[in-house]
C-alpha cells in the first residue's frame, strides 16, 4: 500500500479524534509512566529541538497550500508567485532539509504540479482562454518547474511509482487532502504540522536508509489494527505485545482517540464502576494547580473519563460530576488572568457548557450548587435524586468574561473579530438556557445575576425591530427571515422585567446599580428621554457614583452619555449639554468611557495599572461612536453659547457654558488662513461663526450636509428627525442671536420679517420674542395691531457699559486694597474702622 | 520758572513730526533746544529723534545728536541741550521709561524738561503741550535708587508729587503775529468748528479702556504685596498658636519666622507709584473733557432752546 495513503489516514483519524497536538508527546514518553505527572523540562527540551523544523516546515505547508489553492481556481499568475516563495522558503531551510531529508509533502507538490502544469499546457482550448498574464505565468512556470525538479528526479520517480500503483487510492486520499484544505485554517495546519511530524519522526526512528514507502506501508497497517481494535475495545481484550506495539507507534501518531487511553487509567480488567470513576476523577483533580501539572493533558484525561462513564452508564451524576471539572480546567488552561482563551479551548468550552445544559435540563432530579458539600455529594446512587456539588451560574459567568476577554484582545477591525462576535449568539443563548433553568431551581441572588447577565447582553443592543414595528413598517414586503426575526419580546419588555426583579428581589447593591444603569442606558438608546431621565433621576446615582467600583463607573459614565445624546435627539439641547458637559470637559472621554487609554507617560502610570486598565475596556462592538458623543456636545454647545455670548456682550463678568467649545472657538480663530472646513470640528466652528451673524442659512449648511451626515447624523436611527430638529433649533437660536446682536440698530422691527428671514412661523417668532422680553433679555414691547417689535433703548450705552466695568474693577481695587491693609494691621475692616474711629 | 516757547521753531515742528512719523499709538520722540534766561526757560528750537527700525541697530543715537546740535550751531541756532519731547497717546505717558530719560536729563542738565505733546486732543481743537519735571525728592530717590516702600515713605514722596508741571507761555515774533491776525480775518467760521464738536462718547470710551486697563495692573500689583508675604505659614503659625493657647502652653516665638525665612526682596514701589500717576492724569484728563464737554452740551442746549423759540 502506498506511503501517501498513510499520511493520509493519518491525518484523518486525527481529524476524528480532534484532540490536540501536544498530547501524542507527552503520552508517548510517559508511556509506562501515571501519565499524569511529567515534568515539564523533559517536554521543553524535546520541543526546542523540534520548533526550528516546524517553523520551517509549516512556512512551507503554508505555501504550498496556497498554491493548492491557486491550483485549484487555475490561477497561475498567483501559482507562479507562490512558487518562487516556495523555492526561496526551501533553500532557506536548507539546513534543515539536509538534516531531514527533503519532506514528502513538498515532493508530492512538486510531482502534483508539474503533472498540472502539463496537463494544462495540453489543453489547448483552454489555454485559450486564460487572460495573457496567466498565459503567461504558465509558460514560465512550466519552464521552472521543469528545470527545479531535475534536482528531485529521484524522489520524485518513487512517488510517481507509488503513485500508478494504486491510483483509485491516491485520489480518495486527494480528497480527502482537499477536504482537510477547504476546512478551516486551524485544521489544516494541524494537519500540516502533523505530516512532518510523522515524517521527521518516522525517520527518526527507522533511519535514513529505509524506505520511507516502508515506514509508510508499515503505520498503515498499524493504523489498520488499531482500527480493529477500535471496535473490540468494549472487550477490552487488549494483549501486552498490542500494547506495547500501540505505545510504540502512538508515539508516531497524531492525535489520540479517547478510549485508546483508558488502558493508562485502569488497570486491565478492572470493572469499571461509579466508584472507581470518582476515585480516578479525584485522583486527577488533586494534581489539579500543582506545579508541573500540564493541564492540557488533564483536559484530555477528563474527556476521556467523561467517555468511559458515558459508555458504562455510570449516570448522569458522574458525568455532570465529570464536566464540571472539564470546564473548570479549561478555564485553568491559562495562569496568567490577563491571557485570554485559545480559540479551540473556546469553542470545546462553549460545548461543554451547552452539553452540561442540556443534562441538566433533561434530569430533573439532578441538584446542583456550591453549598453541597464535597462529602454529601451523590454522584452514583440513581434511585435517590443526584448531588453534584458546583456551580453552572459561576462556570457561565466565567464563560461570559472569558468572551469579553477573547472580545478585547481581538483586532477590532479584522475579519476575526467578526468571526468572535458570532459568538455572541451562542453566548447569549447560554445564558438564556440557564436563566430558564435558574428561573425553575435557582434562589433568587442566583436569578438576580443570571438576569444581570442577560441584560448586560441587552442593554447596548438597539432594538431594530421593535423600532420598525413601531414605526408601523412591517408589511407583507418583509420576507420570511424578518418575519421570523420580528417574533419574540421587545428588548424593551425583557429589559423591563428583569430589571424590576432586580429591583425588588437583588440584595446587593452592585447588581441593582448595574440594572439601573443598564435600564437607563436602553432607555435612551430607544429614544425613551422621559423614562431614562427618571429612572436616573429617582435613583440618586449621580450623587454617589464616585464610590463605585471603576467599571461600574464606566457603564455610569456609558449611560450618562447615551443619556446626552438621547436628549439631543429629542431636542433637549440643554439637558443634553448638561449630561456631556463631565465627559466632555476633561478630555478624557476615551479613558471614561473604557473605550482605549489614553497616551501617558510611566510615572503617572506603571505597568500594573496599565494592565488592569486594560482589563476593563469596553469591547469594540459596544462602544460608543467619540465623534457623534464630540459632534452632540459641541452643536448643543453652540445653540446655547452663542445666543448667550450675543446677549452678554459686554458684560465683564460674563460666565462660559462650554469651556471646550470655546477653547475650539479659539483654535480656529488662530488660523492664519481659513479654508473650508474639513473635520467636524471645523464645520461646528465654521457654523457658529455664522450663527454669531444671525445667518441661519450658513449655518444649517454647515451642520448639515454631506459630509456631516456620513460622519455624525446617519449614525442615528431616525437621522431625518434629528436633522429637522437641529434646523429649527438653528433657526431659532439664529434669531435670538439676531435679535440680541442688532436690536441697537432698530427703533422696530416687524414680526412678519422676521419670519421670513428665519423661515419660521409668526406664532413662533412670537413665542420667541414674548420669552425673551418675560425674560428681560430683550429691552422691547410688541405691538399688537403692526405685529412689530418696539426697541426700548433702555440698554446701556457701550460707554455706560465700560463705565459700569470699571467701577467693578475699582471695587475689586478697593477690596485688595483694604486686605493688605488688614495684612498689616491684623484686623478684618480695619480701614474703616480706623475712619469712624477717628470722626467724633 | 516758565517756559517759553516758540511756536513756529518748536511747536509746529512737534506737530509735524507726529504727522508724519506717529501713527496711532505711536510715540514720536525729539531734543529740544533753547537757553536759560533769568527765570525762565526758552525752547527756541528741536529737531526730532529718527525713527528706530531694526535694520540699524548699531545707530548711534548720542552721536547723532552731537552731530546734528554741531551743524546747528554753524547756522547760528541756540544749541543747548534744554530736555524733550515726546508724544502721547490719550494722556499715556507716565512710565517708567520717561522716568528713567527724565532722570537722566534733569541730572546732567539741571533746568531741562520734558514736553508732552497730545495729538489727539490738538486735532479736537485745542492746543495740548504740557511741560514736565521731576520733583526734587523723586530725584533724590532716584539717585539713590531706593524705591522701597520704606525709602518711599521716608522721602514722602506720593503720585501726587511725582512730576511737577510748569507753566508754558507760547511766544511769536511780532511778524508771526502779524501774519496770523491777518489770516484770522481771512478765515471762516466753519474752520473753528471743531472745537464745538459734540460728540463724546469714543473718546470718553477710549480713556476709560486705559484706565481700566491701568486699574487691573494696579489689582495685579496689589495682589503681588499680599503673596509676597508667607501668608500661609503665618496662618498656620496663628492656629497652631491658638491651640497652643487652649492648652495652655506657652505661644511659639514669632522672631524665628525671619530666621526660618530669608525675607524675601519687598515688590518695588515705583511700578506701583507710577501707576498710580498714571491714573491720576486720566482722571485728570477725562475730568477736563467731560467738562468741557459739558460746557458745549449747555451751549448746545441753549442754542437749541432760543431756536425753538424764534
Amino acid at each position: 500500500m502506498s506511503r501517501f495513503f498513510a499520511t493520509g489516514s493519518d491525518s484523518e483519524s486525527e481529524e476524528s479524534s480532534s484532540a490536540d497536538e501536544i498530547t501524542p508527546k507527552a503520552t508517548g514518553t510517559t508511556f509506562n509512566k501515571p501519565a499524569l505527572l511529567l515534568s515539564d523540562d523533559e517536554e521543553d527540551t524535546k520541543r526546542v529541538v523540534r520548533s526550528a523544523k516546524d517553523k520551517r516546515f509549516e512556512e512551507l505547508t503554508n505555501i504550498i497550500k496556497t498554491i493548492r489553492n491557486a491550483m485549484k481556481i487555475r490561477d497561475m499568475s498567483k501559482c507562479l508567485e507562490e512558487f518562487e516563495q516556495l523555492y526561496r522558503a526551501f533553500l532557506k531551510s536548507k539546513t534543515i532539509v539536509d538534516k531531514e531529508g527533503v519532506p514528502q509533502f513538498y515532493i508530492r507538490l512538486l510531482a502534483d504540479l508539474e503533472d498540472y502544469l502539463n496537463q494544462l499546457w495540453e489543453d489547448k482550448e483552454g489555454k485559450k482562454k486564460m487572460n495573457k498574464n496567466n498565459a503567461k505565468a504558465l509558460s514560465t512556470l512550466r519552464q521552472k518547474i521543469r528545470k527545479y525538479n531535475k534536482d528531485f528526479e529521484t524522489e520524485i520517480a518513487s512517488y510517481k511509482e507509488v503513485l500508478n500503483s494504486s491510483t483509485n487510492v491516491i485520489s480518495l486520499c486527494r480528497c480527502q487532502d482537499e477536504e482537510s484544505e477547504s476546512d478551516d485554517d486551524e485544521d489544516s495546519e494541524d494537519w500540516g504540522s502533523d505530516s512532518v511530524d510523522s515524517g521527521g519522526e518516522s525517520e527518526d526512528n527507522e533511519g535514513a536508509a529505509a524506505s520511507l514507502a516502508v515506514v509508510f506501508l508499515k503505520k498503515y497497517k498499524d493504523g489498520r489494527r488499531k482500527r480493529h481494535k477500535k471496535i473490540e475495545q468494549v472487550e477490552e481484550e487488549v494483549d501486552e505485545d498490542g500494547e506495547a506495539e500501540e505505545g510504540g507507534w502512538e508515539k508516531v501518531k497524531g492525535g489520540v482517540p479517547l478510549v485508546k487511553e483508558k488502558p493508562k487509567m485502569f488497570a486491565k480488567g478492572t470493572e469499571i464502576n461509579s466508584a472507581v470513576v470518582i476515585k480516578k476523577l479525584t485522583e486527577i483533580l488533586q494534581a489539579r494547580g500543582k506545579k508541573g501539572t500540564d493541564r492540557a493533558a488533564q483536559i484530555e484525561l477528563l474527556h476521556a473519563l467523561s467517555g468511559i462513564s458515558n459508555e458504562n452508564n455510570l449516570g448522569q451524576g458522574i458525568l455532570v460530576k465529570i464536566k464540571f471539572n472539564i470546564i473548570a480546567s479549561l478555564y485553568d488552561y491559562n495562569t496568567n488572568l490577563a491571557a485570554f482563551m485559545k480559540p479551540e479551548m473556546w469553542k470545546k468550552c462553549l460545548e461543554c457548557i451547552d452539553e452540561l445544559l442540556d443534562i441538566l435540563f433533561e434530569n430533573n432530579n439532578i441538584f446542583i450548587g456550591e453549598n453541597i458539600a464535597e462529602d454529601s455529594e451523590n454522584l452514583a446512587i440513581s434511585d435517590q435524586p443526584f448531588r453534584v456539588r458546583g456551580c453552572i451560574l459561576t462556570l457561565v459567568e466565567r464563560m461570559d468574561e472569558e468572551f469579553t476577554k477573547i472580545m478585547q484582545n481581538t483586532d477590532p477591525h479584522s475579519q476575526e473579530y467578526v468571526d468572535n462576535l458570532k459568538d455572541e449568539g451562542r453566548v447569549c443563548g447560554i445564558i438564556d438556557r440557564l436563566l430558564q433553568y435558574l428561573e425553575s431551581k435557582g434562589s433568587t441572588e442566583e436569578v438576580c445575576r443570571i438576569y444581570l447577565r442577560r441584560i448586560m447582553h441587552t442593554y447596548y443592543k438597539f432594538d431594530y425591530k421593535a423600532h420598525r414595528r413601531s414605526l408601523g413598517l412591517q408589511g407583507e414586503t418583509k420576507s420570511e427571515q424578518d418575519q421570523e426575526e420580528s417574533e419574540g419580546e421587545d428588548s424593551a419588555i425583557i429589559m423591563d422585567r428583569l430589571c424590576k426583579f432586580i429591583y425588588a428581589k437583588d440584595r446587593t447593591d452592585r447588581i441593582r446599580t448595574c440594572a439601573i444603569l443598564c435600564h437607563i442606558y436602553h432607555h435612551a438608546l430607544h429614544s425613551r428621554w422621559y423614562q431614562a431621565r427618571d429612572l436616573m433621576l429617582m435613583s440618586h446615582l449621580q450623587d454617589n457614583i464616585q464610590h463605585a467600583d471603576p467599571p461600574v463607573q464606566i457603564l455610569y459614565n456609558r449611560t450618562m452619555v447615551q443619556l446626552g445624546i438621547c436628549a439631543f435627539r429629542q431636542g433637549m439641547i440643554k439637558d443634553a449639554h448638561n449630561a456631556l458637559l463631565d465627559i466632555q470637559s476633561s478630555g478624557r472621554a476615551k479613558e471614561l468611557l473604557g473605550q482605549g487609554l489614553l497616551m501617558r507617560n510611566m510615572q503617572e502610570r506603571n505597568a500594573e495599572q496599565e494592565k488592569i486598565e486594560k482589563r476593563r475596556q469596553v469591547p469594540f462592538h459596544m462602544h460608543i461612536n467619540l465623534e457623534l458623543l464630540e459632534c452632540v456636545y459641541l452643536v448643543s454647545a453652540m445653540l446655547l453659547e452663542i445666543p448667550y455670548m450675543a446677549a452678554h456682550e459686554f458684560d465683564a463678568r460674563r460666565r462660559m457654558i462650554s469651556k471646550q467649545f470655546h477653547h475650539q472657538l479659539r483654535v480656529g480663530e488662530r488660523q492664519p488662513l481659513l479654508g473650508p472646513p474639513e473635520s467636524m470640528r471645523e464645520h461646528v466652528v465654521a457654523a457658529s461663526k455664522a450663527m454669531k451673524m444671525g445667518d441661519w442659512r450658513t449655518c444649517h449648511s454647515f451642520i448639515i450636509n454631506e459630509k456631516m451626515n456620513s460622519k455624525v447624523w446617519d449614525l442615528f436611527p431616525e437621522t431625518q428627525c434629528v436633522r429637522e430638529m437641529l434646523v429649527r433649533k438653528i433657526q431659532e437660536e439664529s434669531l435670538r442671536t439676531y435679535l440680541f446682536t442688532y436690536s441697537s440698530v432698530y427703533d422696530s422691527i416687524s414680526m412678519e420679517t422676521l419670519s421670513e428671514m428665519f423661515e419660521l412661523e409668526l406664532p413662533t417668532v412670537h413665542s420667541i420674542i414674548s420669552k425673551m422680553i418675560i425674560n428681560e433679555e430683550l429691552m422691547a414691547s410688541l405691538d399688537q395691531p403692526t405685529q412689530t417689535v418696539v426697541m426700548h433703548r433702555t440698554e446701556p450705552t457701550s460707554l455706560q457699559n465700560m463705565a459700569l466695568q470699571l467701577a467693578e474693577k475699582l471695587g475689586g481695587l478697593v477690596e485688595n486694597n483694604e486686605r493688605v491693609f488688614d495684612l498689616k494691621q491684623g484686623v478684618y475692616g480695619g480701614y474703616f474702622n480706623r475712619g469712624t474711629r477717628t470722626r467724633p | 520758572w516758565t517756559i517759553h516757547v516758540s511756536v513756529f521753531q518748536v511747536v509746529m515742528k512737534i506737530i509735524k513730526h507726529y504727522q508724519e512719523e506717529g501713527q496711532g499709538s505711536e510715540v514720536v520722540q525729539g531734543v529740544l533746544l533753547g537757553l536759560v534766561v533769568e527765570d525762565r526757560l526758552e525752547i527756541t528750537n528741536c529737531f526730532p529723534f529718527p525713527q528706530h527700525t531694526e535694520d540699524d541697530a548699531d545707530f548711534d543715537e548720542v552721536q547723532y545728536q552731537m552731530e546734528m546740535m554741531r551743524s546747528l550751531r554753524h547756522v547760528n541756532i541756540d544749541h543747548l541741550h534744554v530736555g524733550w519731547y515726546q508724544s502721547t497717546f490719550y494722556g499715556s505717558f507716565v512710565s517708567r521709561a520717561l522716568l528713567d530719560s527724565q532722570f537722566s536729563y534733569q541730572h546732567a542738565i539741571e533746568e531741562s524738561v520734558v514736553l508732552i505733546y497730545d495729538p489727539i486732543k490738538t486735532a479736537q481743537g485745542s492746543l495740548c503741550l504740557k511741560a514736565y519735571r521731576l520733583t526734587p525728592k523723586l530725584m533724590e530717590i532716584c539717585r539713590e535708587k531706593d524705591f522701597s516702600a520704606d525709602g518711599l515713605k521716608k522721602a514722602s514722596v506720593g503720585y501726587e508729587n511725582m512730576f511737577e508741571e510748569v507753566p508754558i507761555v507760547i511766544k511769536n515774533s511780532h511778524l508771526i503775529n502779524v501774519l496770523l491776525w491777518e489770516l484770522e480775518d481771512k478765515s471762516t467760521a466753519a474752520d473753528k468748528h471743531e472745537l464745538l464738536n459734540l460728540s463724546s462718547s469714543t473718546h470718553l470710551e477710549k480713556s476709560l479702556q486705559m484706565l481700566m486697563d491701568r486699574v487691573d495692573e494696579m489689582s495685579q500689583d496689589i495682589n503681588n504685596c499680599l503673596f509676597f508675604i508667607p501668608l500661609q505659614y503665618i496662618q498656620r503659625r496663628q492656629q497652631e498658636n491658638a491651640q497652643r493657647q487652649s492648652r495652655g502652653e506657652p505661644p511659639l516665638p514669632e522672631e524665628d519666622l525671619s530666621k526660618m525665612f530669608k525675607p524675601p526682596q519687598p515688590p518695588p514701589r515705583m511700578d506701583t507709584l507710577l501707576i498710580a500717576s498714571q491714573l491720576s492724569t486720566y482722571c485728570q484728563t477725562i475730568k477736563e473733557f467731560t467738562s468741557q464737554n459739558l460746557g458745549k452740551l449747555f451751549m448746545a442746549e441753549a442754542l437749541q432752546g432760543t431756536s425753538s423759540y424764534s
